[in-house]
């Protein structure tokens, strides 16, 4: 992974255009996807492979056992092959069976199912805390011991198209590329604060596995420890009004170093590290844990 | 009321105007009140304000109350209430009272959640309007004084309970027949429920150290207000109409009305009374009491 | 007694045969007190509906074939402030279209909004319980009638004044110019909401839209409670001789849990409309948090009624179901008890497991934990029903009339709706599924493919007794098989959008979405052709009016309605039938 010296705001720039950092992977629809986007954190695997692995098969199994049953009673008891039907209402067996099996299979699901929510729900030792605010209709982004804010709109055509015109090696996409992206290190917990100014929005990234709730009055809280560099997207998830499908959620995930660089750039302190300008050595920096 | 060929006790109704005429009055009221409220247009009949619409609409209603339980009666003189259909009619009124009660459900569902969670609101990281964490933080919020609950509440209660025995007597002495008796008891039920009524909206009300409006005015108005007057105000909605359909009674009563056997718009008047007691018993428990008991300390 | 002659006067030949006004008497319908004639105002009531709303879900589709809002746009309403702008040459052509453009951003969010509500309320609950349920429920337990035929038409006739109500509030302005209420089905606050003070004044419905609607559903409520109200009397107290509760059909008995989730839901959503009402109107703060209020609190009193809601709009079809497959099978139905005790069970779980449309609200692990499961026992039940249909269908001898396609469908697409709701029921992957069109896929494989394939399964079971005319078989099979191929290929899509992260209720989205939506739209144009299909059975069945016999069904076909000719008398069962412990269900 390439690490620019530059502790200039052209690093920062460059940590959010992604010119000369390597923004791998990508967490966005593919066209004509049929699954999940490409999963970038350890929760998003576990929801996958718990999806995957367990409710897919079961499902399945269930739906095509239910299918297979209408099609042998169709074929094998219609007018024509059976023309007298039995007159049976009653087997204790089968009905024992039908009962108790369900409810082994939905009890397998839930063992699958409660730990994957511990997970999501218990918030580890988190070495960043981000906040995220939704308002009609854009984000706001705070990390408030590092002293960065901003705002993040959706890009407009036009923009696109002049992004786009310049062979960034990531292109601008229509409806989830922002204004200005959000810039997360990879490989950290962040610890997020999700509260709204006004309607209800909500935070969602797929690929991260995140979707809470952004509620006046009171602040939701989730994380997320991304793998490996890369953007990653996500939509305004609750309905807000008119431009409910324009507030979309662009994330970069950058090495720790470029991230202490683009906080820098934006203005704020890493925590322990010198002042802006000063040069001091970033990973350090990036090292020590705000909490 | 075998007839003819039919050959069982049911009551099938004639073709009536009644329901078409009171859903007409429905729309009427429904597009009244929007109008009163909020306004849809300009003009007479559509400005914010304009009653015209709302008051057509309870016209409409109001005769078609009338009219409606008019036949009813009617319908019950003329001895189409055979006993299965009365039993019909007590399914409805209790069903009917089903529902009154899952409706204040709803209000208590929210004063409980604010008695209950508002703490888990203060623990919530509110980095955000400081007003907004006091008013979480608190049960009730700042600004608010509650009622004393055993001064004037405590009263209405006894009111309240007294004309529950008082309703209880007046059916008794109709069943034995004693139509002084019923009288008596029926119009000091009305009295004491005009009673409560005054005391409530008449003088409680007006003292209230909390308001309902607009947060940005008053500091007072806050949820609180909200749920309590909301919650006694259904309440108080319900003894005016159990209030009037007593009267109602009381007046079918003088005019011989009713038998020591067959009184059930009487009986349904009672349960209803009753109902309304009981929601009373819990709000004063839980909306005047135990938030004084406990919250003495704040 | 001479009392009674006149209070029947004209009435008194009731009993000779079938003496029923002109269907042309406008008093026969205005003032009807006959619960069959109720309920085919209300089965016409649920198709004008049905077609309103089919037609509104057309518009959402178009204009989610492509990316990009290309088609609302030319159907917005313009105001006239707008226009005067144009012709005075203050705004030019671009700058319209660009107004026009944003209009339609908040003209969706109203389709989407009025197109769920007309469904759930003016569709699915009138054609299964005003319709199917007011008709059938007397005839089945062998009742002359309701218990309060009066108040039996006041139930229907509050539907038109309702739904009368909604049109307005989609026509009147909602939120600044734009007309209609656009906050979903759901009316969350605080978007339905209306701050005009506190600490954060915030306003974006403030358009008398929403109190229009609000008290539409006030209506809507009142009707669906006084209904629910009748049916219990009815069932609980006119059952005939012999017509004890475990002998009633599982159409009775699918009525008579829906009735009484009815009763005991609602009033908790007029609760919660009053409060949004006087959120909006009196700065009540309920869901303020400004004054103290909590817009998630809005949430539960919603899905507590909200959840009970599906149920009600899914138990009329099981129970419709059950007959048809029973009757076709020519088998009674298997497992009776367990039958009617898996829907009592359903309702009753219902009540408590609402918050699992809320995983993502921030409730916290235990009480996520406890909707998981509570949420997923349901599927014991409702798989009991499935597993019984089958098993009643096994050893049978099935004759493939079209009643029997829809319900054989139904049980097959209902359980793949059935088990995506199980897989939302984990709160952990409904972290990705929620507010997607997974959801969306998952709620029209229960409704669209579920209750609605019910009641066309219903309504070819019964259009022969109700009218008295057999359909044409070809047509409503083909009706049949166009719409099973149609719905599939609008919803099965969604699951694959979902799963790719697409939000739901979103006007527009990313390109790479597009391959998915513009299938799920050509499912659409199908769907329509098969709604199409059945309006032209509906005509041809009445204008050539081929008569059908008591009991077209044949032997299979045992409960009450068919012992009755076609259609039924004007006032049936003058003499209560007696029924006898073999016949029953
Ligand atoms: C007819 C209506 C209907 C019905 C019957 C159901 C049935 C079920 N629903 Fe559905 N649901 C809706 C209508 C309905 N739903 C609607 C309208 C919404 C969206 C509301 C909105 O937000 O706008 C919704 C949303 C919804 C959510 C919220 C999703 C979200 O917003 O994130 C969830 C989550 O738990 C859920 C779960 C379930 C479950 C577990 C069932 C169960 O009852 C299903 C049980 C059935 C089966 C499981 C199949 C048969 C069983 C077997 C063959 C036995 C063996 C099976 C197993 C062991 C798995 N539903
Ligand atoms: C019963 C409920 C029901 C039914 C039948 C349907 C039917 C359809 N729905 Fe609907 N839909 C909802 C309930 C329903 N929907 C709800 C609750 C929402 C969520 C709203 C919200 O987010 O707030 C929704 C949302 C919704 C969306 C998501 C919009 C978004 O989130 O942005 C879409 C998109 O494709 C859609 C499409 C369709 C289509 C193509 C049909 C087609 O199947 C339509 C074809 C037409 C019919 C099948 C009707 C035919 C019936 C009759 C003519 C009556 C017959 C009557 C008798 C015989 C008596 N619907
Ligand atoms: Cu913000 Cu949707
Ligand atoms: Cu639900």
């Amino acid at each position: 992974m390439k690490r620019g010296a530059l502790s200039t705001i052209a690093a920062g720039a460059a940590a959010i255009f992604g010119a000369g950092s390597a923004l791998a992977a990508e967490g966005a629809p593919t066209p004509g996807g049929v699954h999940f986007q490409e999963p970038a954190t350890a929760v998003m695997r576990d929801i996958v492979s718990f999806h995957d692995n367990w409710l897919m098969p079961i499902i399945v199994g269930v739906s095509v056992f239910v299918l297979a049953l209408l099609l042998w009673v169709i074929v094998r008891f219609n007018r024509r092959a059976n023309p007298t039907p039995r007159k049976f209402t009653h087997n204790l067996l089968v009905e024992v069976i039908w009962t108790i099996v369900p409810v082994i299979i939905l009890v397998v699901i839930a063992s699958q199912s409660f730990p994957l929510i511990i997970k999501e729900e218990t918030i580890p030792q988190s070495e960043y805390t981000l906040k995220v605010t939704g308002r009609s209709w854009s984000w706001a982004y705070e990390y408030p011991d590092l002293g960065v804010s901003f705002t993040s709109s959706i890009l407009s055509d036009e923009d696109i198209a002049a992004r786009n015109a310049g062979d960034p090696e990531v292109p601008a996409r229509r409806l989830l590329s922002t204004t200005e992206p959000l810039v997360v290190p990879v490989g950290a917990n962040v610890h997020v604060l999700v509260t709204s100014e006004d309607v209800i929005h909500a935070w969602a990234v797929p690929s991260f596995g995140v979707k809470e709730d952004a509620i006046m009055g009171r602040v939701n809280e989730t994380w997320f420890n991304v793998d490996s560099p890369g953007v990653y997207y996500g939509q305004c998830s609750e309905l807000c009004g008119k431009d409910h499908a324009f507030m979309p959620i662009e994330v970069r995930a950058v090495s720790r170093a470029e991230f202490a660089e683009w906080v820098v750039a934006q203005g704020g302190t890493m925590p322990g590290a010198p002042a802006v300008g000063a040069g001091g050595e970033p990973e350090a920096a990036a090292a020590a844990p705000t909490r | 009321m075998a007839h003819g060929d039919v050959k069982h006790d049911y009551h099938l109704v004639n073709p009536s105007p009644w329901p078409l005429l009171g859903s007409i009055g429905a729309l009427f009221l429904a597009v009244g009140g929007v109008v009163l409220m909020r306004g849809v247009g300009e003009g007479f009949f559509l400005a914010k304000g304009q009653w015209t619409l709302f008051l057509i609409g309870a016209a409409i209603m109001t005769i078609t109350c009338i009219g409606w339980w008019g036949d009813v009666i009617k319908e019950s003189r003329a001895g189409d209430h055979t006993p299965v259909v009365d039993i019909g009619l007590r399914y409805g009124m209790i069903l009917f009272i089903a529902s009154e009660v899952m409706f204040f459900v709803a209000w208590f569902w929210v004063f409980f959640e604010m008695v209950i969670f508002h703490d888990n609101r203060s623990s919530w990281i509110i980095a955000g309007d400081p007003e907004a964490m006091a008013a979480w933080a608190n049960w009730p919020p700042p600004h608010v004084e509650t009622f004393d609950p055993f001064q004037l509440p405590l009263m209405n209660t006894l009111i309240l309970l007294l004309s529950g025995t008082t309703v209880t007597w007046a059916h008794h002495a109709l069943q034995q027949d004693d139509r002084k008796g019923a009288t008596l008891g029926l119009l000091l039920t009305v009295l004491l429920g005009l009673a409560f009524t005054y005391v409530q909206f008449g003088v409680e009300y007006p003292e209230a150290g909390f308001a309902f409006g607009n947060a940005g005015e008053v500091a007072s108005a806050n949820v609180y207000g909200a749920s309590f007057f909301m919650a006694t105000g259904f309440h108080g909605a319900h003894v005016i109409i159990g209030t009037i359909f007593l009267a109602v009674c009381l007046l079918r009563l003088i005019s011989g009305g009713f038998s020591a056997k067959k009184h059930f718009g009487l009986e349904a008047a009672a349960w209803y009374w009753h109902f309304v007691d009981v929601v009373w018993l819990f709000l004063f428990t839980f909306v005047y009491v135990t938030p004084y008991l406990t919250m003495q300390g704040n | 007694m001479s009392h009674h002659d006149a209070a029947h006067a004209g009435g008194a030949h009731d009993a000779h045969g079938d003496h029923r006004p002109s269907i042309y008497d406008p008093r026969r319908w205005l003032f009807s007190t006959n619960h069959k004639d109720i309920g085919t105002m209300y089965l016409v009531f649920a198709i004008i509906a049905g077609l309103i709303g089919g037609a509104m879900s057309g518009l959402i589709r178009w204009e989610l074939k492509e990316p990009g809002i290309t088609f609302l746009p030319h159907l917005v309403h313009v105001p006239h402030a707008i226009l005067e702008q144009v012709r005075l040459g203050v705004m030019n052509a671009d700058q319209l279209w660009a107004w026009k453009v944003d209009a339609a951003k908040h003209f969706y969010d109203t389709l989407v909004t009025y197109h769920g509500l007309i469904m759930i309320f003016f569709m699915v609950m009138p054609a299964m319980i005003g319709g199917f349920g007011n008709w059938f429920v007397p005839l089945m337990i062998g009742a002359p009638d309701m218990a309060f035929p009066r108040m039996n038409n006041i139930s229907f006739w509050l539907l038109p004044v309702s739904f009368t109500l909604a049109m307005i509030s989609f026509l009147v302005p909602g939120a600044g110019d734009h007309a209609g209420f656009g906050g979903g089905w759901t009316l969350y606050a605080p978007l339905s909401t209306n701050w005009g003070g506190g600490a954060t004044p915030f306003s974006y419905h403030d358009g008398p839209a929403m109190d229009f609607l609000i008290l539409s559903l006030h209506i809507a409520g009142a009707s669906s409670i006084l209904g629910a109200i009748n049916f219990i009397t009815t069932i609980f107290n006119m059952r005939a001789p012999g017509m004890t509760l475990h002998r009633m059909p599982l159409f009775v008995w699918s009525m008579l849990v829906t009735v009484w989730l009815l009763v005991l839901s609602l009033p908790v959503l007029a609760g919660a409309l009053t409060m949004l009402l006087t959120d909006r109107n009196f700065h009540t703060n309920f869901f303020n948090p400004a004054g103290g209020g909590d817009p998630v609190m809005y949430q539960h009193l919603f899905w507590f009624f909200g959840h009970p809601e599906v149920y009600i709009l899914i138990l009329p079809g099981f129970g419709m179901v059950s007959q048809i497959v029973s009757t076709f099978s020519r088998k009674p139905v298997f497992g009776y008890l367990g039958m009617a005790y898996a829907m009592v069970s359903i309702g009753l779980i219902g009540f408590v497991v609402w918050a699992h449309h809320m995983y993502t609200v921030g409730m916290g692990l235990d009480l996520e934990a406890y909707f998981i499961a509570a949420t997923m026992v349901i599927a014991v039940p409702t798989g009991i029903k499935i597993f019984s249909w089958i098993a009643t269908m096994w050893g049978g001898s099935i004759d493939f009339k079209v009643p029997m396609l829809w319900a054989i469908g139904f049980i097959f697409l209902f359980t793949v709706g059935g088990v995506t709701g199980v897989v939302l029921a984990n709160s952990g992957v409904d972290t990705s599924f929620h507010d997607t069109y997974y959801v969306v896929a998952h709620f029209h494989y229960v409704l669209s493919l579920g209750a609605v394939f019910a009641i066309f399964g219903g309504f070819f079971y019964w259009i022969p007794k109700m009218s008295g005319y057999r359909y044409n078989g070809f047509l409503a099979g083909l009706q049949f098989w166009i719409m099973f191929i149609g719905v599939n290929i609008v919803f099965f899509p969604q699951h694959f959008l979902g799963a790719q992260g697409m939000p739901r209720r979103h006007v527009d989205y990313n390109e790479a979405y597009q391959y998915w939506n513009n299938i799920s739209t050509i499912g659409y144009l199908i769907t329509a052709v098969g709604v199409l299909v059945f309006l032209v059975t509906l005509v041809e069945m009445f204008l050539v009016k081929r008569k059908a016999g008591a009991n077209p069904w044949g032997e299979g076909a045992n409960t009450l309605e068919w012992s009755l000719s076609s259609p039924p008398p004007f006032h049936q069962f003058n003499e209560l039938p007696v029924i006898k412990p073999e016949a029953g269900h």
